[in-house]
């Protein structure tokens, strides 16, 4: 008998400390939450060390991204890809053509036509970015991430748009710049 | 007041109402579930809906997160499996709802607030509480499907047993107060006890005291909530007996679950707390201060089984039983005992 009433009572006694612990964390909500609030808030950048001993190689590889202007169309990222999913298309333009320079001081004498970067096909190796001479292609977050705030989540609705799309010459500036030759120009492409 | 009538006025009053205890009861689920998910979530270190975000989203804190659940039931596809007993399968949510809503029909809201004053109040409500188990066999005999079958057999187990000691600690009420009456039994709660203590059933003597545990316990049970909520223990049974309604039909089971809340926290006001009594006699206690103090006490209850259910594991079914049987009747029928001689040599 007295068996009976002990269990009933520790039943209701740890029954309260349950709700106890409950309560305690329902008062504490406001410095105790773990929710991340996604779209609004987003996790800071983890710090990435994989043992390499160059810092370069201690980075977060992420998208893709190139600077156009700086690019002077030698393809040696396209024919660095591994899955080949760097487009590149040049023009050649009359020898009394400027198209400008680099960034790097770099006689620009190709024009790209076209420049796209299939992100949905890219595997992050970032082998592109190494033989680039004007450093103009980089991963954003990447050994050149000072020139790009970093971007980790770049869902698209549709696929296609994760086919990026870098040259801005237009297909009737093309048919100007190189068939313009009896005339000389002097102001770049780009602007 | 309603001798004069004619019929027609009396069909209007009807009308009127059962649309308002039909608000009542939407209001009464759209403001539990909001609380329920947003206590649930804070218990558990969360935030629940937020609404956070561009375009359509659920207001400020997810206050709308209810409403547009809702809006989603109604335009849901109302799917009825082709093996199911299509006429109960209908019904069965229907009378499950009717159950609370007759029952909600008899709750004193205030002094002058309240659909029908039977003088049979408390025991009406009792007799009342228990049609719904019968909609639950429906559902689970209806759906042809073996989880909802168990779910119903094990929820008509639970309510038939939990009945009794809710109803034995409710006999304690009756005796103290000697009427079925509800404004009766809340009037006979006015005043002062023990110097300081408002004079309801609850503070009345030991007794009362568990009594009020033993209902709200029982009363838990009977709404089929956690930890009690083995008819549709998600684990086990899927969703129990409502595993094949969808859209409108399956929103009428969360209705009435609700519902049943608001009416077994009802009741434990009405019978031990005093009511819309206010707890400091003479201090905001007149008029419209009366509906005020019925839904906060009716308001902290349904919180407090809210609080039960994000704290406590679910029982297994022999525990279930055990604890109704072995534990709750026994105290239930001391009870009676110790308040008949409570009242016999000290009350």
């Amino acid at each position: 008998m007295s068996r009976y009433f002990a269990n009933i009572w520790e039943t209701v006694t740890t029954l309260m400390i349950g709700l106890g612990v409950t309560l305690k964390h329902l008062w504490h909500i406001r410095r105790g939450y773990v929710t991340l609030q996604y779209p609004e808030e987003k996790w800071p950048r983890p710090e990435r060390k994989i043992g390499f001993d160059h810092d370069d190689y201690n980075v977060i590889r992420s998208r893709l991204h190139v600077d156009i202007d700086d690019c002077i169309g030698c393809m040696k990222c396209e024919r660095a890809c591994p899955v080949g999913c760097i487009h590149i298309t040049t023009v050649k333009v009359p020898k009394d053509v400027d198209l400008g320079t680099t960034s790097n001081d770099t006689k620009k004498r190709l024009l790209v036509t076209r420049f796209d970067i299939d992100m949905s096909e890219c595997m992050y190796c970032n082998l592109c970015t190494y033989p680039c001479p004007e450093s103009c292609i980089y991963m954003t977050g990447g050994p050149n991430s000072g020139k790009h705030p970093i971007d980790y989540e770049f869902s698209e609705f549709d696929r296609c748009n994760l086919i990026y799309r870098f040259a801005n010459v237009s297909p009737e500036e093309v048919e100007r710049i190189t068939t313009s030759s009896a005339k000389p120009r002097t102001e770049g492409v780009a602007a | 007041m309603f001798e004069n009538l004619t019929s027609l006025e009396w069909l209007l009053w009807l009308i009127l109402a059962g649309l308002l205890l039909f608000g009542l009861m939407a209001v009464n689920a759209l403001a539990a579930v909001y609380a329920e998910r947003k206590l649930s979530a804070f218990m558990q270190d969360r935030l629940g809906p937020m609404g956070q975000g561009a375009g359509f989203h659920a207001g400020k804190w997810g206050m709308l997160q209810t409403v547009a659940d809702a809006l989603k039931l109604i335009l849901k596809e109302d799917i009825i499996p082709r093996a199911a007993d299509r006429r109960l399968f209908i019904i069965a949510p229907y009378i499950i709802f009717i159950g609370a809503f007759i029952a909600i029909a008899a709750l004193p809201f205030s002094e002058y607030i309240q659909v029908i004053d039977i003088n049979l109040g408390i025991f009406y409500l009792l007799a009342v509480c228990s049609l719904g188990v019968v909609g639950l066999i429906t559902a689970g005999w209806a759906s042809d499907n073996k989880w909802s079958l168990y779910g119903a057999l094990r929820s008509a187990a639970q309510i038939v047993s939990y009945e009794i000691p809710a109803a034995l600690s409710i006999i304690v009420v009756v005796m103290l107060t000697s009427t079925l009456d509800l404004q009766g039994i809340i009037r006979s709660q006015e005043g002062v006890i023990w110097g300081i203590l408002p004079n309801w059933i609850i503070f009345n003597n030991p007794f009362a005291f568990l009594a009020f545990f033993i209902y709200f316990i029982s009363g838990v049970a009977e709404t089929n909530r956690t930890p009690f909520d083995i008819p549709e223990a998600e684990s086990e049974l899927v969703a129990g007996f409502h595993t094949e309604y969808s859209g409108m039909r399956w929103a009428f089971f969360f209705l009435s679950e609700y519902a049943n809340m608001f009416i077994v926290c009802g009741i434990a006001t009405v019978a031990f707390l005093g009511g819309w009594q206010s707890p400091v006699p003479g201090f905001m206690d007149s008029g419209a201060w009366g509906l005020f103090w019925f839904f906060g006490k009716v308001l902290f209850l349904i919180f407090v089984m809210i609080w039960f259910r994000w704290t406590f594991p679910r029982l297994r079914v022999d525990q279930l039983m055990g604890v109704a049987w072995k534990v709750l009747l026994p105290l239930a029928l001391l009870n009676i005992f110790g308040v008949g001689l409570w009242s016999l040599y000290i009350g």
